[in-house]
């Protein structure tokens, strides 16, 4: 049983690839892939692709059961012809020790080198207890970076932990004189296997680990979440729930852009701009924390609707954006009117549209390079089909047009909370969620602060959680960081970086 | 170009309007976390941030403290690159397996004496992740540490008023 927007299709081992690729050139986005171990229902481990297909509200998921011929289960890879799959492949390597057949990068991904490769920690049969007997932390990392050779390369390594605040990653970066010719990501650092502890907490319990996935984006993550529970239970949403998650899920846009938009500044050494924009987050941050008690949104969202009466506080909700969009309007007028800081944004990073969309690109990302990939359109959930907004693109792939993407949309975000408080609500905030029934799956996705994200959500014979899998939207656009760094300059980086401004944790999960 | 630059620098009077701290006792907080680090570290703590595998709550957090509003330079307290420069360790996150050795190099680095601050409900007992294979379920158990400052994330304030108790001894 499924929601009715989706499809489940049963695919042979050798249909797999070029369904994809029939997928792909239908114009179809890769939404997420991933295993999931199905033995205790069928007694088959089943590989799940999912697409939204082109300019319809329709998911379409390939379903593969994998074989296994005598030397450990395997697939044949689609990366070849669904370029975007190359993270999803290796990670299904990692987590379940299924091959992706083909696949050109056999190193692992998630699992850094002190998990033995028997680990598959998404197993069912594998306890936490007994993961953690395997691990062994003086282990040798098998992991081989790319190496670039030739006269004048020299490699750079940064972190895991770097010289500011920011979460741990390690870049090898080789560079030729000034420019990096080639950088490496080795991310991962962060991983806690949060897709296997959903298993063991429930589905009621589950949105405070789903709120804790990626901090910036906690509502977003919590609200796709709920809405895949509610999704598979057949759950529908009372409308105040429905009103009060797209209005946090703004406000969340808000402060992430804003905020992004003044530590873009950190990376030219503006001073006077990151001080402006980060005071202007620190203001919606206040808001959040009047409403909601938490200035991360978080303990709102519940299963089957809102915990609290966010809606109640109207009156200081658009006082206070009526100052916060002031205030905003001079700040973008004095950044752009600051040719110092434009021009270092200007030609900076470009990452090409070609790239973006064979790799899956996500969100702000996405945008700025010319690829108008929104879900609150591609698939309206909430209130979304009932305001008005644009979904704006620009199309140098720079990090000027990352910028004006965040720019736009934040204008986007003032109009749609304030459209959506032109009327009062009534009725309840939430409604019973009552029990999951078994085997039934569903997708729950929300357009977060910095993109798509995506649950996917599967229940086992007696209602409990088979498999929650979450797909952020950092996991899809770290890939295009190396795109855009390479041809800069090493300085250039932190910029770069800035412009993305991805989640470690959110990846790595 | 020249004239469009002195225009820019002259013209910042139209600053932001800060949010202002009108609450009392986060004024009187502010005064304290001044005197405590005047007195304990002559006028400059020096702090290491180091995540070990949060969720990037508490470093957003961290950020804020370098804010207008907050501006913890003041105080002279301040983030520093190296753990070489730093004072105080203050870690994050329930620390993931694959951040183990970083930390305890980390650790390592830092000169003595030093402080080792765990900061978040999740560095303090692994929090939600408790239990999962790939943490290791606290601060605590990778490097000793001297206090703890719970919240998840910890505000701002609570921040600066867990980092000038630690400092100043009052709490264990």
């Amino acid at each position: 049983m499924h929601p009715a927007n989706e499809t489940y299709k049963m695919v042979s081992e050798d249909e797999l690839v070029g369904k994809a690729a029939a997928l792909m050139k239908g114009r179809a986005i890769l939404r997420t892939m991933f295993a999931c171990d199905e033995r205790e229902l069928d007694g088959t481990l089943k590989l799940y692709a999912v697409f939204s297909v082109h300019g319809e509200d329709r998911f379409e998921t390939l379903v593969q059961d994998v074989k296994d011929y005598g030397e450990g289960p395997t697939f044949m890879s689609i990366t070849h012809a669904v370029p975007a799959a190359h993270w999803y492949e290796r990670e299904i390597k990692d987590m379940f020790g299924i091959t992706p057949d083909g696949h050109p990068d056999t190193r692992g991904l998630v699992l850094h080198g002190m998990y033995p490769e028997v680990a598959r920690p998404l197993m069912r049969d594998r306890s936490h207890e007994e993961l953690r007997r395997l691990i062994d932390l003086t282990r040798e990392d098998p992991y081989k970076y790319m190496e670039v050779k030739g006269e004048g390369v020299y490699e750079i390594p940064v972190g895991p932990v770097h010289a500011g605040i920011i979460e741990p990653g390690h870049f090898r970066f080789s560079a030729v004189g000034e420019t990096i010719y080639y950088l490496d990501p080795r991310l991962f650092y962060t991983h806690k296997g949060i897709e296997k502890q959903f298993e063991t907490v429930g589905f009621l319990r589950g949105v405070a680990l789903a709120e804790r996935v990626s901090g910036c984006s906690s509502f977003s993550h919590g609200a796709a979440y709920c809405h895949a529970v509610e999704r598979m239970a057949g759950i529908s949403l009372p409308v105040k729930a429905s009103v009060t998650r797209t209005l946090l899920i703004e406000l969340e846009r808000l402060y992430n852009h804003i905020g992004d938009i003044g530590n873009m500044c950190a990376g030219t050494g503006f001073a006077v701009g990151y001080a402006k924009g980060a005071s202007i987050k620190e203001t919606l941050m206040r808001l959040n924390e009047r409403l909601t008690k938490s200035r991360y949104l978080r303990g709102v969202n519940t299963v089957g609707g809102v915990e609290a009466d966010v809606l109640k506080h109207a009156d200081d909700i658009l006082l206070t954006l009526d100052r916060v969009k002031e205030e905003y309007k001079s700040f973008m007028e004095f950044l752009l009117s600051s040719i110092s800081h434009i021009e270092r944004l200007e030609g900076t990073g470009i990452l090409s549209k070609s790239i973006a969309h064979s790799l899956g690109a996500t969100g702000v990302a996405a945008r700025g390079s010319g690829i108008g990939d929104d879900i609150r359109r591609a698939h309206p959930h909430l209130h979304y089909d009932r305001v008005v907004f644009e979904t704006h693109t620009h199309a140098k792939g720079d990090v000027l047009a990352r910028m004006m993407v965040r720019a736009d949309e934040a204008g986007c975000s003032f109009s749609i909370i304030e459209a959506l408080l032109e009327t009062p609500y009534k009725g309840l905030l939430k409604t019973d969620p009552g029990q999951v029934s078994p085997r039934r799956q569903a997708l729950g996705y929300v357009e977060g602060p910095r993109g798509s994200i995506f649950y996917w959500v599967k229940s086992g014979d007696k209602g409990e959680p088979l498999r929650v899998k979450v797909r952020s939207a950092s996991y899809c656009n770290w890939p295009l960081l190396p795109f855009a760094a390479s041809g800069n300059i090493v300085p250039d980086f932190p910029l770069v970086n800035k412009s993305f401004n991805l989640s470690y944790s959110g990846c790595d999960i | 170009m020249i004239e469009k630059l002195l225009y820019n620098i002259f013209r910042s009077k139209e600053a932001v309007s800060y949010p202002e701290i009108s609450d009392a006792s986060e004024k009187a907080l502010l005064a304290e976390a001044k005197e405590t680090i005047d007195k304990v570290f002559g006028r400059s703590l020096r702090i290491r941030q180091v995540d070990a595998g949060s969720c990037n709550a508490c470093e957003w957090e961290c950020i804020a403290l370098t804010n207008p509003v907050y501006d913890v330079q003041r105080f002279g307290i301040d983030f520093v690159a190296s753990p070489r420069h730093a004072d105080v360790l203050l870690v994050t996150g329930p620390v993931s397996v694959a951040m183990v050795e970083a930390l305890k190099k980390t650790y390592d680095a830092t000169p003595t004496p030093r402080l080792v601050i765990a900061c978040g409900d999740c560095a303090k007992d692994g929090g939600v992740y408790r239990g999962s294979y790939a943490v290791t379920d606290g601060v605590h158990n990778i490097v000793p540490v001297d206090g703890y400052i719970t919240g998840c994330p910890p505000t701002p304030a609570s921040l600066i008023r867990g980092i000038v108790d630690i400092v100043a001894g009052r709490i264990k």
